[in-house]
């Protein structure tokens, strides 16, 4: 208790709270995911391994490499589009920055679902995307563009973007632009000094970026449900669907928990990976 | 790259960005019962309807609630912790601010699935505390990145003058740190509270239909059989969202707290 000190008594609330109401439930989380499931009610006390063996069945596994696929292809297509953007708009003067500040900070801060019925109304039939291409007559036949696949990337786009383009923001406009002038100036072109200077100097933000988003697009559940058609639904909509439609909590919690795991193990390795970077 | 095409590819994000929302105000406004665009006669009958009917009022009051009190939850943990690894400088303070990043590197279905399992087990399910707890303790990422920048901004001088001059730790954090801090948490409240205002997953898995958000009740709508009321809805927050953020831009300097340039 020597060096116990007063911050030390302030530092016991964060650490209270995030351990009780964040540490706890996850770990609630994992002991029930070894419970039985009660038809009549929530769950019995019980440590079985049925609801992790019924991850392997062949539904659990298309599911969850779905899920992989459309997470890890939307979280590339996000980064793709965010980086180049937010390159230009940190050398945008002042106002425009703020006007792009505030643009990104509302995307990031609107709910999921206020975007997704915005993509639902942008590609319906009736006012949307398909009826004005229609009306100039390059459709002749105008349908609904969406539930489908591309309908449910083109919703995680609009979720990520905000935030990819603000996790580069800090590192951008305030980086050193003497470089970039002094290739320009030696009579490099502006492709060619974006690709050999600037690139390199983001790998690791742009691998923690992609990482992040795929991460973030494997927990999404309102875009798959209201843009994508149910072969496109991923792990999260089946893990909702099962803990809260079907009320079989231990199932839900015992998906979740291969889930955490999964993450859990991207984390490491791309902190592991980061730290070996760092060191040659 | 080339300015035209810097100029093209910019306009195209920009126009992807705003479109959707300027499709939503267009369905808010049209008198027409059947959600078309563009609009054929105005109205702003949904409006009338979002504001004095029961079925969306509820929703927005539980809505309002939760952010103001999860907001000021999220922001006290993450100052708490913020003075603690200033004041610290040690692993304690390190693992403390870890804990804090903690609920943004998971998915969102992990932490509402916890939460729901959690709530339940200690019988509180479908209570409007859990949702406020749950909101106020996994949104705290953000007001901890945000104030920490506030803390690394503290020059050391400072704090040691008015120690020199006598103040009590207490003191030094009421009269100087605080006051130097109070825009980051400020802009910490601010994103927690909107944050809080439109999360559907953690809300709905925490309390069902018990406690109904607005956007637990446009996606309800959405799914089942919707009426332009949902576009009013949603137009109404987002109007909300960017109001919030013009009042921070104007109080505080936005582009500096968010890293912009140097502290």
């Amino acid at each position: 208790m020597r060096h116990f000190k007063p911050a030390h008594l302030i530092g016991m609330y964060p650490l209270g709270m995030m351990c009780l109401f964040f540490l706890g439930p996850l770990a609630f989380m994992i002991v029930v995911s070894f419970y039985e499931r009660d038809p009549l009610g929530f769950y019995n006390v019980a440590f079985v391994w049925d609801n992790y063996a019924k991850f392997f069945s062949s539904f659990y596994y298309t599911i969850s490499m779905r899920s992989i696929w459309s997470s890890a292809l939307g979280a590339v297509l996000v980064v793709l589009l965010a980086f180049p953007a937010m390159f230009i708009i940190t050398d945008m003067v002042r106002r425009w920055q703020l006007f792009w500040i505030i643009l990104l900070l509302s995307l990031m801060c609107l709910s999921e679902v206020i975007l997704g019925f915005a993509w639902l109304i942008l590609l319906s039939e009736s006012s949307g995307i398909p009826k004005f291409l229609g009306w100039v007559g390059l459709w002749d036949d105008p349908r609904s563009l969406s539930p489908s696949f591309a309908a449910m990337l083109i919703g995680f786009i609009t979720l990520g973007f905000s935030l990819v383009a603000l996790m580069f923001y800090p590192q951008m406009a305030q980086r050193d632009r003497s470089i970039e002038e002094a290739a320009r100036t030696l009579g490099t072109s502006p492709a060619r000094v974006f690709i050999k200077v600037v690139l390199p100097n983001y790998r690791t933000a742009i691998i923690g970026a992609v990482v992040t988003m795929f991460v973030y697009f494997l927990g999404v559940f309102v875009m798959p449900t209201m843009l994508g058609r149910p072969q496109d639904w991923n792990m999260t909509v089946i893990i909702t669907d099962k803990a809260v439609g079907d009320a079989n909590m231990p199932l839900g919690a015992a998906l979740s928990v291969i889930m955490l795991l999964f993450t859990l193990v991207i984390i490491g390795a791309l902190m592991f990976g980061t730290r070996k970077e760092r060191q040659s | 790259m080339n300015t035209v095409l810097k100029r093209g590819f910019i306009w195209l994000i920009a126009a992807g960005l705003i479109l959707p929302f300027l499709i939503v105000a267009g369905v808010s406004i049209n008198a027409n019962s059947n959600i078309s665009f563009p609009p054929t006669e105005l109205s702003l009958r949904w409006y009338t309807i979002l504001f004095t009917e029961s079925d969306w009022l509820i929703p927005i009051r539980n809505s309002l609630m939760i952010a103001v009190v999860a907001a000021f939850l999220s922001v006290s943990i993450a100052l708490a912790a913020n003075y603690v690894l200033w004041r610290l400088k040690s692993g304690f303070g390190k693992f403390v601010f870890a804990l804090g990043i903690g609920p943004f590197m998971l998915p969102p279905i992990i932490i509402a699935m916890g939460a729901s399992v959690f709530w339940a087990e200690i019988g509180m399910y479908g209570r409007v505390e859990a949702t406020i707890i749950s909101h106020g303790v996994f949104f705290v990422t953000l007001p901890l990145v945000i104030i920490s920048r506030g803390f690394a901004a503290l020059s050391d001088d400072v704090v040691e003058a008015s120690r020199t001059m006598g103040a009590t730790p207490w003191q030094t954090f009421k009269k100087v740190i605080f006051p130097l801090v109070l825009p980051y948490a400020i802009t910490g409240y601010a994103l927690v509270a909107i944050i809080s205002v439109n999360e559907y997953l953690i809300s709905y898995m925490v309390s069902g239909f018990a406690v109904e958000t607005l956007p637990i009740r446009i996606f309800n709508n959405v799914r089942y059989g919707y009426t332009p009321v949902v576009a009013s809805a949603a137009m109404a927050f987002a109007l909300f969202t960017i109001g919030v953020l013009l009042v921070l831009s104007m109080i505080t300097d936005l582009l500096k707290l968010l890293g912009g340039s140097r502290d």
